[in-house]
């Protein structure tokens, strides 16, 4: 092994409690609650204690952080606003095969 | 440094009220976060938007800056005024911002570090998560690997002032990782203080674009040409995969829109993604008179009518 390496995990392998996924996004945890109680995020687990998050839902945890901070919108609001951006960048992914194939005709 | 004119930046006037500033910015933010715009090089532009408006929204730095300001135009050479901030008491807090580190040399100037950051009162405490994201190429995340990074992050020196520090650091790429995956780097963050920990660092994982590859979490998406006569008769073509050439079988009667999976040939993992190939079939023109003859001899041997509505 290298010793110079950097240990690491991968996030999905790992997951994130809700006190790391806090200390990841730096927002508070009443926020974190909220985004889950509105479907933002979607940990395993019953109970806050218990829950741990994926690395998708650190990726939506941070796009909400951005979302709530640069727009002040409300919870509702961001959840909507992450459904349609995940929409798009799929959408965008289709459309970016299809172009390319119609170059070619 | 250069004077920044808030108003300006807002399309605002000097004498725009609160609600005018939250209107003007937030019709901004749509238009320019790098989350939302479709423009180029939004993420620059937002910035400016975001720190003009983390000022005017603010009554004490509003003021502040408003008795200063009047005298600077934007882009001037800007030196403030010895104990221009006399006077003013900031509250070192801000509502929802305290992500708010990219500020510009001329916000660090007038507000400095202690508006920017929260005081930890806790002696030991954690350091600070960072995060980054990394480009990879797709072919690491088949193989997996070593890999050099540089990152720039914005340390205060001993005089307080604002620097980028670059680091580098040999991170190994686990095989099996995707773009929008995250590695964590535990103890690789901000330093704590006292006895704290240092904080993680995050890497999100993307891949660099690639001419033929196309990837969707752990399958990989890719185009194959056909002349019509290999998608009508079928064939045995060669094409190059993530992993290598393979010899790949077209079913006769293939067309345009047609995908054909190859299982388990996408980004290895406990549950390994598959390769889509997804066939168009491309018109060569008829140009020569051989050529024009081939088509000739086409329309005559198919009764063909694309526009007839098949029952």
């Amino acid at each position: 092994m290298n010793k110079n390496l950097a240990p690491n995990s991968v996030v999905e392998d790992t997951y994130l409690t809700i006190v790391e996924l806090t200390q990841a996004t730096q927002i508070e945890v009443t926020h974190i609650v909220t985004w889950v109680r509105e479907g933002i995020l979607e940990p395993a687990g019953e109970n806050p204690e218990q829950w741990v998050f994926s690395g998708e839902s650190l990726r939506r945890a941070k796009l909400a952080c951005k979302l709530f901070r640069d727009f002040e919108i409300n919870p509702s609001g961001i959840a909507l606003a992450i459904d349609l951006l995940n929409e798009i960048t799929s959408l965008r992914k289709q459309l970016s095969l299809h172009q390319e194939n119609l170059k070619h005709r | 440094m250069k004077f920044k004119d808030y108003y300006k930046v807002l399309g605002l006037s000097n004498n725009a009220t609160a609600e005018e500033v939250k209107q003007a910015y937030r019709k901004l933010a749509r238009k320019y976060h790098p989350d939302v715009s479709k423009e180029t090089n939004s993420e620059e532009h937002f910035k400016e938007i975001r720190e003009a408006y983390e000022v005017l929204k603010d009554p004490e730095k509003k003021v502040a800056y408003d008795t200063m300001g009047s005298q600077w135009k934007e882009g001037q050479d800007f030196t403030p005024p010895p104990n221009w901030d006399a006077g003013y008491e900031f509250t070192g807090t801000y509502s929802g911002a305290e992500n708010f580190t990219e500020a510009s040399e001329f916000f660090e100037t007038l507000f400095g570090r202690r508006a920017n950051h929260k005081q930890r009162s806790n002696v030991h405490s954690r350091g600070q998560d960072h995060h980054a994201k990394v480009l990879i190429d797709l072919v690491e995340a088949y193989q997996g690997g070593n890999r050099t990074i540089a990152l720039k992050m914005p340390t205060l020196n001993s005089q307080g002032q604002v620097v980028l520090q670059e680091r580098k650091l040999e991170i190994s790429i686990p095989k099996g990782i995707y773009a929008g995956q995250h590695l964590r780097l535990t103890g690789q963050g901000g330093p704590g203080s006292g006895n704290g920990q240092a904080g993680d660092l995050f890497l999100e994982i993307a891949f660099n674009p690639h001419p033929l590859f196309k990837s969707d979490g752990r399958d990989i998406y890719m185009s194959l040409f056909l002349a019509p006569w290999e998608a009508a008769l079928g064939t045995t073509v060669e094409t190059s995969t993530p992993t290598g050439a393979i010899k790949l079988n077209i079913p006769s009667n293939s067309v345009t829109g047609n995908k054909l999976r190859l299982k388990g040939r996408g980004i290895p993992g406990t549950e390994p993604g598959d390769l889509y190939v997804l066939l168009t079939v491309v018109l060569p023109p008829a140009v020569t008179d051989s050529e024009k003859e081939a088509y000739r001899l086409m329309s005559e041997a198919f009764k063909f009518n694309p526009r007839e509505i098949k029952g």
